[in-house]
């Protein structure tokens, strides 16, 4: 057993952490920085941040050396998460690109779709969502509509898509589009590179519980793809999805990392707040609600740890990802929960008039229920623990 | 990065293992529930064959002079087949407390017999009150004649009468604080005391009182500092609770893996029981709850093993975690298997009762979470807290 991390590693640590330091936007990291939430110049902000990582060549560390990546090893990648964590760096705005697409397009793409897309994803100069959920094909995305039929080298696509991630700022999508029907509803579907400039492409916004802006609607009145946009084979869309799960090593790294910080913080607020002149934590019900906490976090995080030695020696993620996801979404939601109870009735104020500056509890609390549902819901994560871990029989209906 | 048992701990893991599923897995517990003890005999006769009993203890004694960590594989293995008698006590608990304060002519003695698997040792802390605390400690040791005298009664003494030796903690100065408990080293024969066994639930363990009527030992059967065996005791108790989170995880397996065979094999409305998510969810509960011990407990292991700056909060919450979590996912275990769960014939009921034995075992809840608090640096000065 060993929890070190190498000189190596910790070189490149550090040479990230300096780099962050002097790029990051000025007052990031003491929390005084001026960035206009206003979500047109936010996403604008945005898009600069994802360039800046590029030049500064920290965009898509795990990428090959031929399409501009520094092929970083799988315990550099936990170290990149740790810092970004650690400074509470900017969301990315192309992670569909960099994490999904392009790695998709390195192993099963034609020559002409590698060179046209995967540098433009590299640099943020075409930013990519993904165009999977639609209104009746949630958890089961095998029950997608969304139809493609064919006329000469193009492609007609008729349909909805939903919850789609920044889909009001991207140029592409990576987009799940039934071409056929056969018995087995897996089969008949195949993904498409579908350019979001075009008139057959209209995108809606949907206002989250939070306030904030994430996801979309995406709507689809006679859009066009091209055959040369296609990824794969026709009909066979499914087994790309699959293939593309491959990719994420890292697994949910960061979440893992995220929780722990916010624990953190929860402990700090826990020893700030008082009742009567004495700490919150000086009450022996919140010391026992916290030991559970802490425990329940360091178990996350070593379950995490041997899941992630197990990819090491093994080269690719197994399922266990699932329990991991299942673990640190459910957990998040509890500490955030928590932390709303801590502050007493105060707890539900929101936004400037919040305890604690910028409602960070608030913010990240009702942010919290949507990380149980996204990637995959609680419910269906213990059906694939249940079956390929378990190996209890499958649900019915599949 | 590397979270994993090495290879020859697996491997050991796999003789122990076999040998255990050799032997019928709870099949010993069973014949020792119904008073036949012959078949634990020869279990723990063959298991110090294959090394077990010697795994942590010195070379210069007859061990192997490894750690916590390679203790794991065999502590699991007990766990999974909730087999009875005094492994954990003796190698978790007398072994370091023998390696780290025992003089010279204790390790000599002690240490060699439980190398070679021949003798084993119990723990008597509690009295009839039944409280962990040092002021629950009143057991009276008298210097007479440069001999220790020992008046009072012990109660809960795990398995009394298999023990060859209990480390017993007696008073050996007035009032009732910490200070003035010392840790005595005691055989089964000792002349004048008398064991009175008590009804269990746990029936694969057994427990007595031991009744102390001028009991005369001699003065070099203190183990540790006089006085101050309260600290000494805490030492051990770390080694202790980091075996037992490893014991725990490994009948926590079991219960999994009962529970997810049942479902598999078990058929209402025309399919298994496992294709209903009512029941495949609260399984994967269970599974999520098995895996959170482990990771916890081997952490806590390694804590101890590295001497790392936060192993007591690491143990503490180990503890905790897996007696909380046993008695959750054994009782579960009852519910998914039904009407048979209910029954004596099935052993779902074997490792609730177990998990019940282990939940204020050798130490209350109450008093972990204290002593987390305490490592955590939580705790408010003036609460009186337990604390290494």
């Amino acid at each position: 057993m060993d929890f070190s991390f190498t000189t190596k590693e910790e070189e490149f640590r550090h040479e990230l952490r300096t780099w962050l330091e002097e790029n990051l936007p000025e007052g990031w990291l003491d929390g005084t920085s001026k960035i206009s939430k206003n979500e047109g110049e936010y996403a604008i902000f945005l898009r600069n941040w994802q360039r800046k990582l590029y030049e500064g060549g920290w965009a898509a560390i795990a990428w090959p050396e031929k399409y501009g990546g520094r092929e970083a090893t799988l315990m550099e990648e936990i170290v990149y998460q740790q810092e970004m964590v650690r400074v509470k760096a900017p969301a990315l705005v192309n992670y569909v690109g960099i994490h999904m697409v392009a790695p998709t397009l390195m192993q099963i793409g034609t020559e002409e779709q590698k060179s046209k897309y995967i540098q433009k994803i590299l640099t943020g100069e075409e930013v990519w969502c993904q165009g999977y959920s639609e209104p009746n094909a949630g958890s089961d995305l095998s029950a997608i509509q969304t139809s493609a039929v064919k006329d000469g080298d193009r492609w007609i696509i008729n349909g909805q898509k939903v919850w789609t991630s920044f889909g009001h700022l991207a140029d592409r999508c990576f987009l799940l589009a039934r071409t056929n029907r056969f018995d087995k509803k897996h089969k008949g579907i195949t993904v498409f590179l579908l350019d979001m400039n075009q008139p057959g492409v209209e995108t809606r916004p949907i206002i989250q519980m939070d306030g904030q802006h994430d996801f979309n609607e995406v709507y689809l009145n006679d859009a066009i793809a091209y055959d040369a946009e296609i990824v794969g084979e026709v009909d066979e869309g499914w087994k790309v999805t699959i293939a593309l799960l491959m990719h994420e090593r890292t697994g949910i790294g960061g979440q893992v990392f995220t929780l722990e910080q916010q624990f953190n913080e929860l402990v700090s607020l826990t020893k700030e707040l008082k009742e009567d002149d004495q700490p919150l934590m000086a009450n022996p019900l919140v010391r026992k609600e916290m030991i559970d906490l802490y425990t329940r976090t360091r178990g996350s995080l070593l379950n995490y740890y041997r899941n992630l030695t197990k990819t090491l020696k093994n080269g690719h993620p197994g399922a266990e990802g699932s329990m991991d996801k299942l673990m640190v979404s459910e957990l998040t939601k509890e500490l955030l929960s928590q932390s709303i109870s801590l502050q007493g009735h105060q707890g539900i104020l929101w936004k400037e008039d919040a305890i604690t500056a910028n409602s960070y509890w608030q913010n990240n609390y009702l942010y919290s229920f949507g990380q149980t549902i996204g990637g995959g819901t609680s419910e269906i994560q213990k059906n694939t623990i249940g079956e390929r871990i378990l190996g209890l029989p499958k649900d019915m209906g599949r | 990065m590397d979270f994993s048992l090495n290879q020859e701990q697996e491997m050991f893991r796999g003789y122990v293992r076999k040998y255990l599923d050799d032997a019928g897995q709870t099949k010993t517990a069973r014949e020792f529930i119904k008073g036949e003890t012959e078949s634990l005999q020869s279990i723990l006769t063959g298991m110090a064959e294959l090394g077990c009993t010697s795994i942590n203890i010195s070379e210069n004694y007859g061990g192997m002079g490894l750690g916590p960590l390679d203790l794991i594989p065999v502590l699991e293995e007990t766990g999974r087949s909730l087999l009875p008698g005094l492994y954990l006590e003796t190698n978790a608990l007398a072994v370091p407390l023998l390696e780290k304060f025992g003089t010279e002519e204790q390790k000599e003695r002690y240490l060699s017999e439980i190398s070679n698997g021949t003798k084993s040792f119990s723990l008597a802390w509690l009295e009839p009150g039944g409280s962990y605390n040092p002021s629950g400690i009143n057991l009276a040791v008298k210097e007479e004649n440069n001999h220790l005298v020992l008046n009072g009664v012990k109660s809960l003494v795990p398995d009394a009468e298999l023990a060859d030796h209990y480390i017993v903690l007696g008073r050996t100065s007035t009032g009732n604080g910490k200070e003035g408990i010392s840790l005595i080293i005691i055989d089964r024969t000792a002349t004048n005391m008398t064991i009175q066994s008590q009804k269990n639930i746990d029936e694969t363990r057994r427990l007595a009182e031991l009744i102390f009527t001028n009991v005369e030992i001699p003065m070099n059967q203190i183990l540790g500092p006089l006085n101050h065996g309260w600290e000494t005791l805490q030492e051990g108790l770390l080694s202790f609770n980091a075996a037992l989170s490893a014991v725990i995880v490994g009948s926590m397996e079991k219960v999994v893996e009962m529970a997810a065979e049942y479902a598999k094999i078990r058929e209402q409305f025309g399919q298994p029981i496992g294709r209903f998510q009512a029941i495949k969810h609260r399984i994967v509960d269970m599974k999520m709850d098995l895996e959170t011990a482990r990771s916890l407990a081997y952490y806590a292991n390694w804590a101890l093993e590295s001497n790392a700056e936060d192993r007591v909060q690491a143990i503490s919450c180990a503890r905790l975690f897996a007696t909380d979590a046993f008695t959750r996912i054994s009782s579960d275990n009852i519910q998914i298997h039904g009407g048979i769960g209910f029954t004596e014939e099935i052993d779902c009921h074997l490792f609730v009762k177990r998990a019940r034995f282990y939940e204020n075992y050798l130490g209350s809840t109450e008093h972990y979470y204290n002593q987390a608090a305490t490592a955590l640096g939580w705790s408010n000065k003036d609460e009186a807290i337990i604390s290494v």
